[in-house]
């Protein structure tokens, strides 16, 4: 078992719930003998009544409901146990699985991992339910309580019981034996269902386009594709329809009474059986059958908690940002210089985006960073606000290696802007000051004013206290105001820009820019520039080709030197109006 | 079976349905009369009297006869009736869809039709299934019941009074778990989407330099949900255990009373011991109700989702459309607002002529893209008309109007297909000349040069091999190949590589030749080459003219334009207090 990669996951996540569930089985496992209680008492009184030995019957009856008693205690007790063991454990792997966020570097949550952090932390931990709060208990239940029910008929008439296990038998074989092939049908049942999702949502998201360009002939896909999927459905379903039909009739409950009774009669008619044994059969044996349901329906379950158990695992295990060891960490120094030293990267081994590029950024200076796409610019960038470590060589601020800075420290005196400016379901109040959250009103509304958006935050219902996707619904220039406030309100000397930002929205590009000039003002910038002419005032201008830098300098010098630069300069103004 | 269920079963399927509910019925009641006939048996056997007993088995034997003969019959018959169903229902879910109107696919209730069609329909086909498990835990038990009486009635009569009390204590004990279900759900709902958040908002919780202000909110979230999950557990015990003491209950009134009768010598110890094991064979299928209830009210459920989508009423439409006059568009004291959303448009009037370019500008929420939406009828307007080529577009068919329109909308869907057939999608009868023709005006080709496999790529769900500049030549390319007189163009926002630029702003100037067309604008160039400029604010054509026009009457437009050259001209400069310390620079 442990040989299995995804079984280990499974039973690594539950250990810290293992007494808990190992006491609920225990006490599952007692309630499931306690079942056979009523039949075993009542075979008792019906021998003691008609033998006519004038044992007293009461205090078995009695005996009896107390034994009941107990075991509703019981089963009541070892449900509630696991399935607080169960939300504990969901509880301990949610807060797991969030430290573990926070700890992986910025670069892994690029691309849109959001649906996929939900699914694992809430999807596949609610999955292990089963497997956490009701596998060992069931199992055990399901393994005691036949074991009992058919020692007892043993005990009470062994070639009646011996009867009873086959049938029982038999009919658990035929199913074990369909469900192996069930599994060969369900890849096919799969496919087909897969190709139906596809269908639909190609239906629903392109639904325009099929009907202004295909006239009414655009479902055909969903039409086929629904046809295959109950076409596939049913013709599996058919395999089955008789092995489970043979299986069911054979353990049916009148099967069971007229089998138990017809070889029992045959038994008490040569007198080797005593009529009372048979009460024991019509009582116990009909229910057998549907006691083994749990081992049987435990597979898929047990599957499909491994599965999501690897996906925890796996998330668990991702790198994390290396810590600061607490001796090595530094404060910044001053004064706030930048250096790139020697920076090489890749998110791949081998394949490297950035190499070998040195540069300084003075404090109060704008660097702007230009080249053809590809050429290691974002990459660049963001390695000076540590969405990922460099390879090899070092990015210092203000003297001190990035990684010897603990990540508060880093990010107190490096802010960014991307493209994509998120808010939080916050008021705007508490996005804007999320950096410092005991800032004055008075600074917060200096924040919005410099980034010329109070008078659309004051417009809103509830004006800054309106929370964000709720009663705020700002367009995409807003938001990205609203995030420029914070950066100001942060007030990080260094900041890391994509001069994108300035373009996100043309319905406000003005007022934006209006913000991103004011966030320039006294700030080292680190700009991402897509259109030259927003640069041609920078201080210092690294031209970045195949991740080296291959010129730099000034606007008007480059220009000059008429290389690279002057080149992507012609190229620019020949596609502008 | 209940309504939202039986409104949803197939008119041709309402008879053979009729047969195997009779089917079901009957063998329901077999399983029941095979206890009933145990009871005369054990009762023979244990008084010794064993050729009675022998006599006795020959109902046993006809009554698990016909449950050997039922078990294939009714599995075979319940395939076929609930493939039929499914069946059935995908071909009026597909019907459906393609005479929704196409503005409901903007709504929300889009979004659920992938799990209506893939879970809710193969659930509420289940419903022939779970019909069998269902009539066999109430008929059985009744058939049971009726025994009892007949056999003993003090002895019936004590099991059966428990009866009620159980299924009371099954609905008090399910109302309990429902109200903490439904708070545990939304504390899990909460949990969620604090996560996407926390997870999508990482950087931005990062450069705040307070890594531990950025959790609050999803602590407390989880937290929460720690709190309703264990709630939960304990508010639905009642739920899952009161059924099973009432069924305890019961068995214990049924010892009782047999014994207390039995010695009072007013019952024969083997008629006590027979009507006992009778009794608890009538309570064991009571427990299975339970659950099949709570399967039943999901069906229910699915049902109701998929009679809410089948009763979504089509615009309508007359028979047969009027023939359509020139390519120009005029839209007439319009007013329209989005269900329960206050009105977008307030009266909008403009006349789009045919042949030329119009462009339409104005803030973000003004209503451009509603009314290229109205033009192409995703809506009916609330007041006035929308016409195309003299007719109101209510007085077309679907099929006519949209013939003649091509719709380049921002986020422009694309197949999972060639890059080729996504272009011919536009004209199936298209010639492969045609096709490349409509490409190279698009500038289609540069992209089919960049792909490994060429014209035979494919791009992708949705196109998204493919970046936002390259996805929208591609559907202006489908647009020139369909050669619709009227084009409705949302231009992107998305700022796009200055290649990707120059190459749309080239297609988009091919597909304007000879066409109507009206273009949501973003590009500054874009609005001066337009014939005529429509400027919205408030649901209305506030200023409308050509540029230069507009220009000189120095309203609304010129300071729009204003606004804009003033962004154009930006730069970025560096700071001149190169002195400034961070204003709240917190002490290491």
């Amino acid at each position: 078992m442990a040989a299995d990669p995804a079984a280990a996951d499974l039973a690594e996540l539950r250990r810290p719930v293992r007494g808990r569930t190992t006491v609920g089985a225990v006490l599952q496992a007692l309630a499931a003998v306690l079942s056979v209680t009523p039949a075993v008492v009542l075979v008792e009184i019906a021998r003691r009544l008609l033998t006519g030995s004038g044992q007293a019957v009461w205090p078995l009856a009695w005996v009896a409901v107390g034994l009941l008693a107990a075991r509703f205690v019981l089963y009541a007790s070892a449900s509630l146990l696991s399935h607080l063991a169960d939300a504990d454990l969901a509880y301990l792997l949610r807060r797991r699985l969030t430290e573990q966020l926070s700890g992986l570097p910025l670069s892994w949550f690029a691309g849109g991992v959001s649906a996929r952090v939900r699914s694992t932390a809430q999807d596949d931990v609610a999955t292990l339910h089963h497997a956490v709060a009701h596998a060992r208990g069931d199992l055990a239940s399901a393994v005691a309580g036949p074991l009992v029910v058919v020692g007892y008929l043993l005990w009470v008439d062994w070639p009646l019981a011996l009867l009873t296990v086959v049938m029982v038998g038999a009919a658990q074989s035929i199913r074990t034996r369909v469900q192996v092939q069930a599994a060969e049908q369900m890849s096919r049942i799969a496919a087909a269902n897969t190709e139906l999702t596809a269908a639909v949502l190609e239906t629903v998201r392109g639904i325009s386009v099929v009907k202004t360009f295909a006239g009414g002939r655009g479902a055909a896909r969903f039409a086929a594709a629904a046809a295959d999927y109950v076409d596939a459905d049913e013709r599996a379903q058919r395999i089955f329809l008789r092995p489970r039909g043979l299986a069911r009739a054979t353990v049916a409950p009148a099967t069971v009474v007229f089998a138990v009774t017809a070889v029992g009669t045959g038994l008490v008619a040569a007198g080797w059986s005593d009529p009372v044994d048979l009460v024991a059969f019509t009582l116990l044996a009909v229910g057998l059958f549907e006691q083994l349901t749990p081992i049987y329906l435990a597979q898929d379950l047990r599957e499909s908690a491994q599965g999501a158990a690897g996906r925890i695992g796996e998330l668990l295990r991702g790198p994390r940002q290396p810590a600061v060891e607490p001796a090595r960490a530094r404060a910044v120094g001053a004064p706030l210089t930048v250096e790139f030293d020697d920076v090489h990267f890749g998110y791949q081994e081998g394949h490297r985006v950035v190499r070998g590029v040195s540069a300084t950024l003075e404090p109060g200076t704008v660097t702007a960073l230009v080249g053809p796409s590809g050429a290691g610019k974002s990459t660049l960038a963001m390695l000076l606000a540590r969405f990922a470590d460099v390879s090899e060589g070092a990015i210092r601020l203000g003297g001190v290696d990035l990684r010897d800075l603990e990540r508060d420290e880093l990010y107190r005196h490096v802010g960014f802007l991307l493209q994509d400016a998120v808010l939080l379901r916050r008021s705007i109040r508490d996005n804007i000051a999320l950096p410092v959250p005991d800032a004055t009103e008075e600074a917060v509304r200096a924040a919005a004013r410099a980034a010329a958006v109070d008078d659309r935050i004051l417009a809103l219902p509830r004006g800054y206290d309106s929370v964000a996707g709720e009663d705020a619904v700002l367009s995409g220039g807003e938001a990205q105001r609203v995030a420029i406030a914070r950066t100001l309100l942060a007030g990080t000397p260094v900041v890391v820009l994509d001069e994108a930002t300035a373009f996100a929205d043309p319905d406000s590009e003005a007022a934006i820019q209006d913000a991103l000039a004011e966030l320039a003002t006294g700030r080292t910038l680190l700009v991402i520039a897509h259109r030259l002419y927003t640069v041609t005032e920078a201080d210092q201008i690294l031209v970045l080709d195949e991740g080296r830098v291959v010129e730099r300098g000034r606007h008007d010098d480059l220009l000059a030197a008429g290389g690279r630069y002057a080149q992507l300069w012609r190229a620019q103004q020949g596609s502008e109006l | 079976m209940t309504d939202p269920l039986r409104g949803l079963i197939p008119a041709d399927q309402h008879r053979p349905l009729g047969r195997y509910l009779a089917a079901v019925a009957a063998y329901a009641v077999s399983e029941g009369v095979a206890f009933g006939v145990l009871v005369p048996l054990l009762i023979a056997l244990l008084d010794g009297r064993t050729t009675t007993a022998a006599w006795w088995l020959i109902p046993l034997t006809a009554a698990a006869g016909v449950g050997w003969f039922a078990h294939y019959y009714l599995g075979s018959r319940a395939l076929r009736l609930s493939s039929a169903w499914r069946r059935a229902l995908y071909g009026r879910i597909g019907d459906k869809l393609v005479t929704l109107p196409l503005g409901w696919f903007d709504g929300p209730r889009a979004g659920q039709v992938p799990q209506l069609i893939v879970g809710d329909v193969a659930r509420v086909a289940s419903t022939v299934f779970l019909v069998q498990a269902l009539l066999g835990a109430v008929l059985t038990p009744a058939t049971i019941a009726v025994f009892l009486l007949a056999y003993d009635w003090r002895v019936g009569l004590a099991a059966l009074l428990v009866v009620p009390v159980v299924l009371a204590a099954l609905s008090v004990g399910r109302r309990l778990t429902e109200r903490t279900e439904a708070a545990n759900h939304a504390a899990t709902a909460e949990a969620g989407s604090r996560l996407v958040e926390f997870a999508g908002a990482q950087p931005t919780l990062r450069a705040t330099g307070n890594a531990a202000a950025g959790r609050v909110g999803l602590d407390e979230a989880l937290a929460a949900q720690h709190r309703a999950a264990r709630r939960e557990i304990v508010g639905s015990l009642p739920g899952e255990y009161l059924g099973e003491l009432g069924i305890q209950l019961a068995f214990t009134a049924l010892l009782l009373t047999g014994l207390a009768l039995a010695t009072d010598h007013d019952l024969a110890p083997a008629r006590m011991i027979a009507v006992v094991v009778l009794g608890i064979s009538l309570l064991r299928p009571l427990d299975a109700l339970v659950g099949l209830g709570g399967v039943l009210r999901a069906c229910q459920a699915s049902a109701g989702r998929i009679d809410d989508l089948l009763e979504v009423e089509p615009l309508p439409e007359p028979a047969a459309g009027q023939p359509v006059g020139d390519a120009g568009i005029e839209l007439v004291d319009v007013r329209f607002g989005y269900p329960g959303g206050p009105d977008v448009l307030t009266g909008l009037t403009l006349t789009i002529p045919a042949g030329r370019t119009t462009a339409l500008v104005g803030a973000s929420g003004s209503g451009k893209t509603t009314v290229t939406k109205l033009i192409a009828r995703f809506h009916d307007v609330a007041a006035g008309s929308v016409r195309v080529g003299g007719v109101d577009v209510r007085e077309l068919t679907s099929a006519e109007l949209l013939s003649h329109l091509a719709l380049v909308f921002q986020d422009v869907y694309l197949f999972d297909a060639t890059l080729e057939d996504n272009i011919r999608f536009g004209n199936p009868d298209a010639t492969a000349e045609q096709v490349r023709d409509a490409a190279r005006r698009a500038q289609v080709d540069s992209i089919v040069a960049r792909l490994p496999d060429g014209w035979a790529s494919r791009v992708g769900e949705g196109g998204r091999l493919l970046s936002g500049g390259e996805r929208q030549r591609v559907a202006i390319a489908r647009a020139l190949c369909k050669d619709a007189p009227i084009v409705l163009l949302d231009e992107a926002t998305a700022s796009l590589d200055t290649e990707n630029e120059a190459a749309v702003h080239a297609a988009l100037a091919e597909l304007a030749v000879h066409r109507t067309v009206l273009v949501i604008a973003h590009r500054l160039d874009t609005i001066v080459r337009a014939d005529q400029i429509a400027v919205l604010d408030g649901g209305r054509v506030v200023e409308c003219g050509p540029h230069a026009e507009l220009l000189a009457q120095d309203g609304r437009y010129a300071a729009f334009w204003r606004e804009r050259g003033r962004a154009r001209g930006w730069r970025l400069h560096a700071g001149e207090r190169l002195d400034r310390e961070p204003a709240d620079q917190a002490s290491p």
